[in-house]
């Protein structure tokens, strides 16, 4: 490779233009990925300079990892190679958006806040709200499966994304989906795409469903002495006919980090629709928490936007299992940060059984693995939960597999889909689960 | 191509003597799904009650390079579950069992026999239900509204069967039992369970489902909108939903249907009417009140007849009795139909639907429509009678017409029938040759030796479209649309 590198750089440089094309070391640097610094950085200006890029990457058997706002590298394991970062932030055009059909179709590089000041005009919105929110990239979202508090009523990337136009490894282009709320045409590949970290292809162009704004929307604050309360009132809330669009659990450092008045743990709960179902189902919600013993405080609407920011840090956590079951890993995790030295922020979609915990302390590569990721997974895996390592400095991300363990059947089928679409191991080599 | 006594011998070894059919008049029975323009009997049913059983049977039919189609109730209207190269139909009837109900995890773990609305039934009473609600939801089976990823009227609302599947098991064609997804929502790795549902049992054998459950709304409203013109039925469909307002469910039902759906099943539909809107709504009480009456006011603006609101739940059942049973009312009106299942984007509405009532005038043809209007999920039924000479040839250029008009419209193929073997020579209307390469290579990861449910989903299969004579097709009693 090394003799060929200089003609490599030329010929990226020919298909996206010298000055997309970057070669120079303190660049290169800022866009390392765990330690690793790639030789170029492309950024093509269409479709088809992405599929150029990635025929010939794969021909010169290199490693790629697809950037869209770059908010997100920390995600996956370390590269097992990186040659070439494919950057996608020039492609942020909205390419077709029809108000009447609620539908949007836009390429993978534009971010939420470009979808998100279309869509604004026509009181529409595009339910995905994770974490770094409006700076984060379509592609980048819908790669990493990334999702926030609306989840609990709008589902996640792969509820909304209904068709999706990609790059293969070997530079075909391709469309899998429609372009219509409604289709069963095929093999559903938007679903394959959608959270497999850019490993099947390099998704270019999204169509996305959409929802109205509802003329009317509340948030509240339920603050609670214990997690028992707290896990009470969501549960009680699931149990209801209510229909709220976010029931957030968040504990003491987390309420202090986003400003809030401190409690040792809450739930944040909005609500949107017609006037007066906001205010009846407020009543409801408010009548629900008391008799719990909750303190009830109105949060301002803003707030969501800027919520996920208490996770900053140098480490995040994400575990899934059972809904009912948050209260009790909320615990868990906190106790295991604690036996650390560690102090945890826990934020998450309690209605979906999902918790992110940003970690500030510091500890030892081995301790980390052993002290707090194994037992948890081994306590997750009894239930399916899993707890994935999404930030962390490199030690620790080396010390144990940051995705947790895949059963072997379903490990073996996701290998036999990596071999037959990547089969040179161009697309982020090593980063998925297994080392995929 | 019959399987020999010694290899029938090996199946019952698997299924036992009460769980295998090779008669001649009992593997007739399951020659067709619902779409009985296409015909090919097994040669053998099997019907397994454990997974162990339906691996050993894939893995019968790997070793012996013997075609397997699944099969739930058989309410398909694709030709998906039939056997046009014979072989080995695996019925999943028998296993129809609710394997878990965790009402804190709002989720059940099912076998793939269990009819839907079963699950509703056990459910309700702990006020949670299973959303997805095909017309056939009495009869058809979860693992088959899985399998084809299958719609229904409330899926304007709360999305498509896809939606609401958490995990899997499957045996896959390779013969592997593979669990995918589960309880918890998110899961590291590829999202199988998503790009399994909708495989039509081209990639493997679903036998065992998560499903989601939902709670029973607090408050649900129906009403009856009747225009004069399907035009100004299909303006208001567009209207409601650029209000921002997305019902439970929005229908279009037109004279034809209305007339057959009142004599037919006494529906008490309004007497000639041009054209109606089903329309239901449900949510928090306060809401729906709200969107009622926003939704009264959008209908008379467009030149209501009248807008009727159900008075109690039996009036509503009524109502949507005479909905989901309309295809079969129409068997009536004309002994034959082909049906399609298109897809144009909600906008364009009005459109497609001038578009249908010319294409039908071209061709003197009486073109029916009952169709989930909300998500522009048409579902023409091009009625014929096969006695006259070319009625069958008009018919099916019609209905090709009414096809690549959706496809024009930036629409799709099918909405939520499936592909089978109906459409899968539509599929290179819609999917370029690298996307529906994509697409077999996929398919190729699951079933390595092409035994799964061969000739269905994919164009270009050497058992896709040779020597399938149409029969001439009677609508069965009681078709669901």
């Amino acid at each position: 490779m090394a003799v060929s590198a200089p003609v490599v750089g030329d010929a990226f440089a020919s298909i996206v233009g010298g000055e997309h094309c970057i070669t120079a070391a303190p660049a290169l640097a800022a866009a390392s990925i765990d330690g690793l610094t790639p030789r170029w950085l492309a950024s093509p200006g269409s479709v088809d300079e992405v599929s150029r890029v990635m025929a010939l990457a794969t021909a010169e058997g290199l490693g790629v990892a697809p950037r869209g706002s770059g908010s997100t590298q920390s995600l996956g394991a370390p590269p097992a190679r990186l040659d070439l970062i494919l950057d996608l932030s020039r492609l942020t055009d909205v390419l077709d958006y029809v108000p009447a059909d609620m539908v949007m179709t836009a390429q993978a590089g534009a971010t939420l806040g470009i979808l998100g000041r279309a869509l604004d005009k026509h009181g529409q919105m595009l339910a995905l709200d994770p974490c770094g929110g409006i700076s984060r990239s379509v592609g980048g979202v819908l790669a990493t499966n990334a999702s926030g508090p609306r989840r609990f009523r709008y589902g996640t990337g792969r509820d909304l994304l209904l068709g999706a136009r990609f790059v293969q490894a070997d530079g075909t282009v391709t469309w899998g989906g429609s372009r219509v709320v409604k289709s069963v045409t095929g093999y559903d590949i938007p679903k394959l795409l959608t959270g497999s970290l850019g490993t099947l292809g390099v998704i270019v162009e999204a169509t996305l469903r959409l929802h109205p704004v509802q003329p009317a929307s509340g948030s509240w604050l339920f603050a609670f002495a214990a997690r028992e309360a707290a896990g009470a009132f969501v549960a009680a809330i699931l149990a209801s006919s209510l229909e709220p669009d976010r029931i957030e659990w968040l504990n003491g450092p987390a309420l202090g980090r986003a400003g809030l008045e401190p409690a040792p743990v809450a739930v944040a709960v909005s609500v949107a629709s017609v006037a007066e179902a906001v205010a009846s189902q407020g009543d409801l919600l408010g009548s629900m928490a008391s008799r719990l013993g909750a303190r009830v405080s109105t949060l301002a609407d803003g707030l969501w936007t800027r919520l996920g920011d208490a996770l900053a840090g140098a480490i995040l956590v994400k575990v899934a299992g059972e809904i009912r079951r948050l209260p009790f890993w909320a615990g868990e995790i906190e106790s295991a940060a604690a036996g650390l030295g560690l102090r945890p922020t826990l934020m998450g979609e309690a209605g979906d059984g999902i918790l992110r915990a940003a970690i500030e302390g510091s500890v030892s590569p081995e301790t980390w693995a052993s002290g707090f990721v194994r037992p948890l997974r081994e306590a997750l895996a009894a239930e399916g939960g899993s707890l994935v390592v999404e930030r962390a400095p490199l030690a620790l991300k080396q010390a144990c597999d940051v995705w947790g363990p895949v059963p072997d059947v379903a490990q073996e089928v996701m290998k036999r889909l990596k071999v037959e679409f990547d089969p040179r191991g161009t697309l982020n080599p090593g980063r998925f689960v297994g080392g995929l | 191509m019959a399987l020999s006594s010694a290899l029938l011998k090996q199946l019952e070894n698997i299924v036992g003597s009460q769980g295998l059919v090779s008669s001649q008049e009992g593997r007739m029975v399951y020659e067709a799904d619902m779409h009985t323009f296409y015909k090919g009997a097994p040669d053998v049913v099997v019907l397994p009650e454990i997974t162990g059983q339906v691996a050993e049977l894939v893995r019968f039919c790997r070793r012996e390079h013997v075609a397997l189609v699944p099969r739930g109730s058989g309410t398909g209207l694709i030709g998906g579950a039939m056997a046009p190269v014979g072989g080995v139909m695996v019925s999943l009837t028998r296993m129809n069992r609710i394997l878990d109900l965790d009402l804190a995890n709002r989720c059940a773990t099912v076998q793939p026999g269990l009819i839907n609305l079963w699950l509703s039934q056990a459910t309700r009473e702990h006020g949670y239900y299973f959303a997805p609600d095909p017309s056939s939801q009495m009869v058809s089976s979860i693992g088959g509204n899985a399998s084809t990823n299958a719609g229904g009227p409330h899926c304007l609302k709360y999305g498509i069967t896809v939606n609401h599947v958490l995990g899997l098991e499957v045996v896959t064609g390779a013969g592997e039992v593979l669990t995918v997804g589960g309880k918890a929502h998110d899961h590291p790795g590829y999202d199988l369970t998503g790009a399994l549902v909708g495989g039509e049992g081209t990639l493997g054998l679903l036998t065992a489902i998560t499903v989601r459950l939902l709670h029973v709304p607090a408050g649900v409203k129906t009403l009856l909108a009747s225009f004069s013109a399907i035009d100004d039925a299909s303006e208001t469909v567009s209207a409601i939903v650029a209000a921002g307002i997305i019902p439970a469910a929005l229908e279009m039902i037109d004279e034809i249907f209305v007339r057959a759906i009142n004599e037919g099943v006494g529906a008490g539909y309004p007497k000639g009417a041009g054209a109606v809107l089903l329309i239901e709504l449900d949510g928090p009480t306060a809401e729906i009140e709200a969107q009622a009456e926003r939704i009264i006011r959008i209908c008379r603006d467009h030149a209501a007849l009248e807008v009727r609101v159900a008075q109690d739940e039996a009036e509503r059942a009524l109502l949507w009795k005479g909905r989901k049973e309309a295809a079969g009312a129409v068997g009536r009106m004309s002994p034959s139909w082909i049906l399609q299942d298109a897809v144009v984007p909600r906008s364009r509405l009005p459109e497609i639907m001038r578009e249908v009532q010319a294409i039908g005038a071209r061709h003197r043809l009486v073109i029916a429509n009952v169709f989930h209007a909300g998500d522009g999920n048409l579902h023409p039924m091009i009625l014929y009678n096969d006695v006259e000479p070319d009625e069958l040839e008009r018919a099916k250029l019609a209905n090709d017409e009414l096809l690549r008009a959706c496809l024009a419209m930036g629409g799709s193929v099918t909405g939520e029938h499936g592909v089978g073997l109906d459409k899968a020579s539509s599929m290179p209307l819609q999917f370029a040759e690298a996307d529906l390469g994509f697409m077999a290579r996929f398919r190729r990861v699951f079933d390595p030796d092409g035994i799964m449910n061969p000739g269905k989903l994919l164009p270009s299969h050497p058992a896709c479209g040779e020597g399938f004579k149409p029969f001439t097709p009677r609508i069965p009693a009681g078709t669901w649309v």
